[in-house]
């Protein structure tokens, strides 16, 4: 009777022992990593320059002299350098006129460029991908683009895709998001994440102040993320993925408004950007952070924190100024996305951050403007090429979007990184001594405009 | 003659019996397997006296500790299979767009505005015209406000107004049907394929019916008129990692920016068929809402074809040499849909099939290969593994070709038809419109199976295979159908006159 009865709890026992391995071994395939990523860079031929700028905005027979002043001091202290990248078709001269097929050319020259590398270099086929989600916020094409991507590369039948639009700039982290649920419900999967930005179909051709601004920030760019949950992959990898928040403020009526799409009183589509944009941005990285924060910061600094508030709302004295939460303690590296100067400004007053640590976002802008959802990534490489990520390093990535949302994660370095990337021919002539745009002189009669003629935005 | 027909209609008949015959016979093996097992241990029971069962009793000691670790034993092994498996999902309830009368386009409609805009084309008015006569489509489809003018004012705050029209009145179904509170609904996927402005759909969903800061919001793009069932696969996989949550899926295809104002062939045919259409669906993988949800998510299988150039371009939103921009269908597009359809049921065969008809399956390709005769590839019955389909109403042509492939029957189609007849082709939402007519039908009982299968650009054949958790008794109070399903089902003519 005694071994029927080892016999009836062996049993139980072993399956239960069976079942908990089942379950660790599905936790163990539930992390995100980053195996490669590649960003875009075009050809030299595809340089603007502020002089360039300049010719394009005085040939547009829509904008008058008022207009062009606006945009040129606009230009001129955006912190964008003379090296970003523009569509082919304002080289053409075709900017107030794009056909659909200029769309799908932008698109096909990034998608035929980077995501060829980066699974070169990665050692990993087409084939073996199962999971692939793309994000182009402003072109929708039947097929979509992960179609197109799907076709180009020949990928499987039984691939998951996904074509995100209409997202903004904040769209990469989303895609990003996705893939992180597919992994904690599918094993030993490769996914890629493909983000860009489409330009030459969202020309703006009236003259509407809150709208032309759109047609001078934007620059081309884009980069393919080779993502995987393998556990055997850990040591190749360079990011693991600690945690992503997300925050959507759209219920707001102000901050859904502040950045739409819409058509002025000609007709003429543009993207309207509102003065309301630099609060609803605060608004909405402020909810993020608090819901961050806990989430990444140690302990210490949170108790710190709380208690330094908590004694300044008791002694209700309003000298000093407020106390700042200190993210270095849980954070070592910043990726901004780079919306523009004051977005730059706005967050490294914000967080309290130094100039070391703005010096990516601020290089990236510099050299490639605001690429919308794939600015993260140029700076991510930034910090590599200049040998900052060391293994162990926390790395912060903050992004915003019409919305309006705020999206951020946390990464951990998994290796010593500084592999040759798209800043490799120019990362030595970085950060250069004087920032200032060198057609300061030139239009500097802008600066002595009246100021209540013109407001600068954000 | 009636002679020679006779002992075919015998042997027939013997055939199906026979067929019926086996079919019980595999698919209740275990059952029969049971049954000698069964009757020894009645047997041996019938033999033992109540004084050996006694015997046997006390002879199993038992203590507290044994009987304590047992029960912790059983308890933990309940836990944690229970917690291994994968969530189950369930559609709670959906609601679609109810188009108003007033946005009706009928056959004259129609016809007179074909003649006054393309005035310059006799041409394309009699190919529009005659697409029309075999399309399969009745008199109450709709289209939006901008394009019932003279000529149509396709500008992007219509289309805004459209989206908002048809995506607000379903979301406002919906919660109505469900009582659900817009601050608890956890993850918001909204799909239309040719409309996506900045920011998206969502984002105006989110804006109208001030749902959380902390939702999971998505948009979905240019993925055709099997974006649907994209959706739901995104929200099954979102809601397999985020327990107690739901997930709110709007479908819709906004028709306003996409009319095509040109003569190319190829590119008139989306204007004659898609029509103003939209659903809202509410999945859910709560305990609360298992009582009454409608249907359970057995199943997703997704297919996408691009990796062939033929399947990639047969759907194909392009320019026409005067500039105008449309969307193209290439003219093997039935081909094509077939192969799809082939490599999904592949795919979903052995997952839902019962053992009978993939034994069949088997022996019938061990035919092809070990003999090699050349013999029809064996298609299964599917009908054994579903009792309702819904086919995406695309057009007659898709619906002819499945009903062929599948060897379904009037009936099974008849969902279908309907939904082509009443509302035309609504892309992405269509499959929804048929679940509903089924439902006002009264044909929709507990345990029915049901699968959806929608194809689109890429090419991809996508499909859902539903379980139905309650019987839902007809006549239902709301729907698309609620004051029309009396007349329907309706004869559709090959050609309608016009």
């Amino acid at each position: 009777m005694d071994s029927f009865l080892l016999l009836l709890c062996f049993l139980p026992v072993s399956y239960l022992l069976f079942k908990l391995f089942i379950v660790i071994d599905q936790k163990r395939h539930q992390c995100c990593y980053i195996l490669d990523y590649h960003c875009y860079k075009p050809g030299d031929d595809r340089k603007i320059s502020t002089e360039f700028s300049g010719e394009i905005i005085r040939r547009n027979k829509n904008l008058g002299l008022n207009e062009y002043k606006f945009l040129l001091k606009a230009i001129v202290s955006s912190g964008i350098g003379e090296q970003t990248y523009a569509p082919e078709m304002i080289f053409h001269g075709r900017e107030t006129c794009p056909t659909f097929e200029d769309g799908i050319t932008e698109m096909d020259e990034f998608l035929n460029d980077s995501i060829e590398k980066v699974l070169d270099r990665s050692g990993v086929s087409p084939s073996e991908i199962d999971v692939l989600v793309v994000n182009v916020s402003m072109i929708t094409s039947l097929p979509s683009l992960a179609a197109r991507v799907i076709n180009r590369y020949k990928m499987r039948e039984d691939i998951k895709v996904y074509n995100l639009t209409g997202m903004g700039c904040s769209a990469s982290l989303i895609a990003v998001n996705i893939v992180q649920n597919i992994f904690k419900c599918c094993k030993n999967a490769y996914a890629l994440v493909v983000t860009s930005e489409s330009l030459s179909p969202n020309w703006y051709t009236g003259n509407h102040r809150s709208m032309i601004l759109a047609n001078c920030l934007f620059r081309t760019g884009g980069c393919a993320v080779l993502m995987t949950n393998k556990v055997t992959l850990k040591n190749r990898a360079m990011f693991k993925l600690k945690c992503l928040v997300r925050t959507h403020h759209g219920a707001k009526d102000d901050s859904f408004s502040c950045c739409i799409q819409r058509e002025d009183e000609q007709g003429r589509v543009g993207f309207h950007l509102d003065k309301t944009l630099p609060k609803s941005a605060t608004r909405a990285f402020v909810d993020n952070l608090k819901v961050m924060s806990p989430k990444i910061l140690p302990l210490t600094e949170l108790l710190r924190f709380s208690i330094v508030s908590f004694s300044r709302k008791m002694s209700q004295s309003i000298d000093g100024s407020r106390p700042v939460i200190n993210f270095k303690t849980g954070v070592n590296h910043f990726c901004l996305h780079t919306g523009g100067k004051a977005v730059i400004d706005g967050i490294g007053q914000s967080l309290n951050l130094s100039e070391y640590d703005l010096e990516p976002a601020r290089m990236t802008l510099h050299r490639f403007g605001n690429t919308s959802a794939s600015s993260l990534w140029y700076v991510l490489g930034y910090m590599e090429a200049k040998k900052r990520l060391k293994k162990g390093d926390k790395l912060f990535m903050i992004s915003f979007g019409a919305g309006f949302k705020c999206n951020s994660c946390l990464w951990e370095v998994l290796r010593d990184l500084g592999d040759r990337n798209v800043w490799d021919d120019c990362i030595d002539n970085y950060p250069p001594e004087n920032l200032a745009n060198p057609f300061m002189e030139k239009y500097g009669w802008i600066n002595d405009e009246d100021p209540s003629t013109f407001k600068v935005p954000e | 003659m009636p002679t020679p027909t006779v002992p075919e209609f015998s042997k027939s008949v013997k055939l199906k019996y026979v067929k019926l015959g086996y079919q019980y016979l595999v698919n209740h093996i275990l059952t029969f397997l049971l049954i000698p097992v069964m009757l020894s241990v009645a047997l041996q029971l019938v033999h033992t006296s109540p004084d050996d069962l006694l015997a046997l009793w006390n002879s199993l000691h038992f203590n507290l500790v044994h009987v304590a670790c047992s029960l912790f034993l059983i308890v933990y092994i309940a836990t944690f299979y229970f917690l291994s498996r994968p969530r189950t999902i369930y559609l709670v309830d959906y609601a679609c767009f109810k188009p108003p009368c007033s946005l009706r386009v009928p056959f004259a409609m129609c016809l007179e505005h074909a003649r006054i805009i393309l005035s310059s084309q006799p041409k394309s008015v009699q190919f529009q015209l005659r697409i029309l006569e075999r399309s399969g489509l009745g008199e109450e489809t709709a289209l939006p406000p901008a394009i019932h003018y003279l000529p149509p004012e396709p500008n992007m705050a219509a289309a805004r107004e459209e989206a908002e029209m048809v995506i607000f009145s379903a979301m406002d179904s919906l919660l109505k049907k469900t009582g659900l509170k817009p601050k608890d609904i956890d993850i918001l996927i909204v799909n239309c394929s040719l409309f996506s402005p900045t920011p998206s759909l969502s984002a105006m969903v989110v804006n109208k019916y001030k749902l959380r800061s902390n939702i999971k919001s998505f948009n979905l793009a240019g993925m055709g008129c099997s974006a649907g069932l994209i959706s739901i696969d995104l929200a099954r996989d979102l809601l397999q990692v985020h327990p107690n949550s739901n997930a709110v899926i709007v479908s819709t295809e906004i028709i306003t920016p996409n009319c095509y104002m040109g003569n190319q062939r190829s590119m008139l045919l989306p204007n004659c068929l898609f029509r103003m259409g939209g659903a809202a669906i509410l999945l859910s993988n709560r305990w609360s809402d298992k009582r009454r949800a409608k249907f359970r998510l057995v199943h997703v299988v997704r297919t996408h074809k691009g990796a062939e150039d033929k399947a990639y371009k047969c759907v194909q939103q392009e320019e026409d040499p005067e500039g105008h921009v449309g969307i193209s269908l290439s003219i093997n597009l039935m081909a094509i849909a077939a192969e799809a359809l082939k490599s999904n049921i592949t795919t979903i065969g052995p997952l839902v099939l019962p053992a009978s008809e993939q034994l069949l399956f088997l022996f019938a390709l061990l035919r092809r290969k070990i003999f090699k005769k050349k013999t029809k590839a064996y298609v299964p019955d599917f009908k054994q593994a579903f009792e309702h389909f819904c086919i995406h109403a695309g057009g007659r042509a898709v619906i002819d070709e499945l009903q062929k492939n599948l060897q379904l029957s009037a009936e099974h189609v008849e969902a279908s038809r309907m939904t082509l007849h009443r509302f035309g082709n609504t892309s992405s939402s269509s499959l929804w419109y048929e679940m509903s007519y089924i439902e006002a039908k009264g044909r929709m009982k507990r345990g029915d199976r049901i699968w959806q299968i929608a194809f689109g650009s890429g090419f991809k054949c996508n499909s859902a295979v539903w379980k139905c958790n309650r019987t839902i008794k007809a006549p239902i109070d709301d729907g698309p159908w609620v004051d029309c399903i009396d007349r329907y089902p309706v004869y559709i003519p090959d050609v309608v006159k016009l």
